[in-house]
């Protein structure tokens, strides 16, 4: 579904990604791992397509298609999601508003018809439930005075709603105490599907005991450097990161 | 070089067009309000306060209205034009059509109810001494004088909707209205300024308003002029003790615009709270001024105006808080946010904050720029297209302060206008 080969990519002067390769089949989940500064905010952030990365070289294909061609929005109406880091507030928007434009300009795309008020609230209720949100987020400005946990719940509404082929979820797992790591868990659990693919960034092992994963990477100097199943990702969370960048230079 | 404003004065014709005014109004000393204004002439550019905004036009329609003989009757589909714009707002309405009042007033009485006469029926000292005050009283044939007596609370506004059709011939529309709000009464009072027409048009507004001691008004001004007619406005506002103004003013229309609003804190315990949203496109000019004058402590004032200017446009805000000996406790804050969205966009904005009291609290900040380019990107990756996504986050920029608008009834009416203003019909709060 996702191919990235060699794929090099700098912001201002600085090489952040330097060759990086990796494969993401439909049903798989993977979890890119890393020290900070490793590169892996950026590889999600290229696969979006925000205009401050350059890439200078390699490809990205996405269900075969170049995806490095289309811009944010096109990627988004093709199936890939990004789940942000930091996500953006802004006030005067409102959270349904947004989430309703979001299915529609996907919706367009595939050339159906605009979702149904009725149906378009009967399906943000499920997925409000589903995550544990209050209703009242929906009348709320996007993001606007959330706290860190509930913009990361937010985000995941987002994809539910949204329902990507590709969803990366950029250190999803920040910032959240042990109820909002279920439930994002519950919800990246809810997506799985053998016509879906999910990439995990995150720093922690933490998420993974939530969401097992199919394949472990570890991001080092804007490479992969090492990759294996779960059980990498628990030695690196007995040994820290040293070792990878120890058995790489070795 | 332009001309001085003194210097292209038709002074012989606004002798003329002085003397044959209606006798209904003897309780308007248009002699000495002439006299006044013939020796200081419309506001130049030399002067410190309009610095940046050039009466020229103004200047040109009104000789060019004097010497057509200064006549503005009133045409007929002004009544149709009346009932759409006041069809979609709940609220009992006075037309004036031209500077005349057309139609009926209300004829509200009792407890709840208001008093809405003819100027020319109250005897109204002079307002204050100024040359645009002046040139209205001079010319006014018509205006309003609304009572809202001791305690009384009518339960819905009053709509005041000010419309001017010129066809091919120039129009100087003068307005006024005195407002009194008479201590423990509560009023909402809607203005809506419209015009449309080919030819040169020239309105001066001069809204008077108190506040009595524990009285409160909410006022909405909604200006959505011809783009090519031009506007001068004054609302002055004296405050009582423990009274309260909240404003909200809209400018969208109009080739020159200037708004004067200036609120006078003459009761402790009164609060001010007056916000503005003005949206600039090619050829226009949008210029307010506003100042408080804290006399007494303590008192608070807020306002808050923003603005969105796209192509070749300008605006001006100058927001001036005068924090008077003894006035202690006095708490101003005043802001100034601006959309900058095209290259030849330009705003000029000023705090002005003088204070000679020490137990004050004052703030204020101003912003101009571009739409917020990680708030772009977020839309954009939630599939929403470039374009689509710079509306929205313009829309959000002014939806951040028209839901501080004081009369909750008016925010569908006022997001509509926006919409239409901004070309589009997305309603951003419905979703």
């Amino acid at each position: 579904m996702l191919r990235i080969q060699n794929l090099t990519a700098r912001i201002g002067d600085t090489e952040i990604l330097s060759g990086l390769s990796l494969s993401v089949e439909a049903g798989e989940v993977h979890a890119i791992m890393g020290p900070n500064g490793s590169g892996k905010s950026t590889l999600a952030q290229v696969v979006a397509g925000h205009a401050d990365y350059e890439v200078t070289a390699g490809s990205v294909e996405f269900k075969g298609q170049d995806l490095l061609e289309l811009e944010p929005e096109e990627r988004a109406r093709e199936g890939v999601f990004l789940g942000f880091q930091y996500p953006v507030e802004i006030p005067g928007v409102n959270n349904a508003y947004l989430l309703k434009a979001a299915v529609n300009a996907k919706r367009e795309h595939r050339g159906q018809d605009e979702i149904d008020a009725f149906e378009f609230m009967k399906l943000a209720r499920e997925k409000m439930a589903m995550l544990g949100m209050d209703q009242k987020f929906l009348s709320r400005g996007v993001n606007e005075g959330f706290s860190g946990g509930e913009k990361k719940r937010n985000e995941i509404l987002q994809m539910a709603m949204l329902e990507p082929e590709l969803a990366i979820l950029d250190e999803t797992d920040s910032g959240l105490d042990i109820d909002a790591l279920k439930a994002v868990a519950g919800g990246v659990n809810a997506l799985r599907s053998p016509d879906r693919a999910i990439v995990l960034v995150t720093h922690y092992q933490r998420l993974l005991d939530y969401v097992e994963p199919d394949f472990v990477h570890v991001l080092s100097d804007g490479r992969i450097a090492r990759s294996g199943d779960k059980t990498l990702a628990l030695k690196l969370e007995a040994q820290g990161y040293d070792w990878v960048k120890e058995a790489v230079g070795a | 070089m332009r001309p001085d404003g003194l210097a292209a004065l038709p002074k012989q014709a606004l002798e003329t067009a002085v003397s044959a005014r209606s006798p209904l109004t003897p309780d308007l000393p248009r002699q000495a309000a002439l006299a006044r204004f013939l020796k200081r002439g419309f506001p130049s550019t030399r002067a410190e306060d309009w610095k940046y905004t050039d009466l020229s036009a103004a200047i040109d329609v009104t000789r060019d209205w004097l010497a057509a003989g200064a006549v503005s009757g009133i045409p007929d589909s002004l009544a149709d034009d009346a009932a759409a714009l006041t069809g979609n707002i709940d609220a009992s309405w006075v037309v004036v059509g031209n500077g005349q009042i057309v139609g009926d007033l209300p004829a509200e009485s009792g407890k709840d109810g208001i008093v809405v006469e003819r100027l020319s029926r109250a005897a109204v000292e002079p307002s204050i001494e100024q040359p645009l005050a002046d040139l209205n009283a001079a010319l006014l044939t018509d205006g309003l004088h609304v009572r809202v007596p001791k305690g009384a609370r009518p339960s819905r506004p009053l709509g005041i909707l000010y419309l001017d059709q010129t066809d091919e011939d120039p129009l100087v529309s003068l307005q006024r209205a005195v407002i009194d709000v008479e201590a423990g009464a509560q009023i909402a009072v809607i203005e809506y300024h419209a015009s449309k027409g080919r030819g040169g048009h020239y309105s001066n507004t001069q809204v008077e308003l108190s506040v009595g001691d524990g009285g409160s008004i909410d006022y909405v001004r909604l200006q959505n002029r011809d783009r090519a007619h031009s506007q001068t406005q004054r609302l002055g506002v004296t405050l009582a003790r423990d009274s309260a103004f909240r404003h909200f003013a809209l400018d969208l229309g109009g080739a020159l615009t200037r708004n004067d609003l200036t609120i006078d804190i003459a009761g402790p315990g009164a609060e001010a709270r007056f916000d503005g949203l003005y949206i600039a496109g090619d050829g226009q000019h949008i210029d307010n001024h506003t100042r408080v004058d804290h006399r007494v402590g303590p008192a608070r004032s807020a306002q808050e105006y923003r603005g969105i200017l796209r192509g070749q446009c300008r605006a001006v805000w100058n927001g001036k808080a005068i924090v008077h000996e003894g006035a202690d406790g006095t708490d101003a804050v005043q802001g100034n946010h601006n959309l900058l969205l095209s290259e030849g966009a330009e705003i000029d904005a000023k705090p002005e904050l003088e204070i000679y009291a020490d137990d004050v609290k004052c703030a204020h900040g101003t912003t101009v720029g571009q739409l917020d380019e990680s708030a772009l990107f977020y839309l954009r990756s939630r599939g929403i297209g470039p374009s689509d996504a710079q509306r929205i986050l313009t829309h959000a920029f002014a939806a951040s302060i028209v839901r501080e608008l004081p009369i909750g009834r008016l925010s569908d009416a006022v997001n509509t206008l926006i919409d239409r203003r901004l070309g589009d019909s997305l309603a951003m709060e419905s979703a």
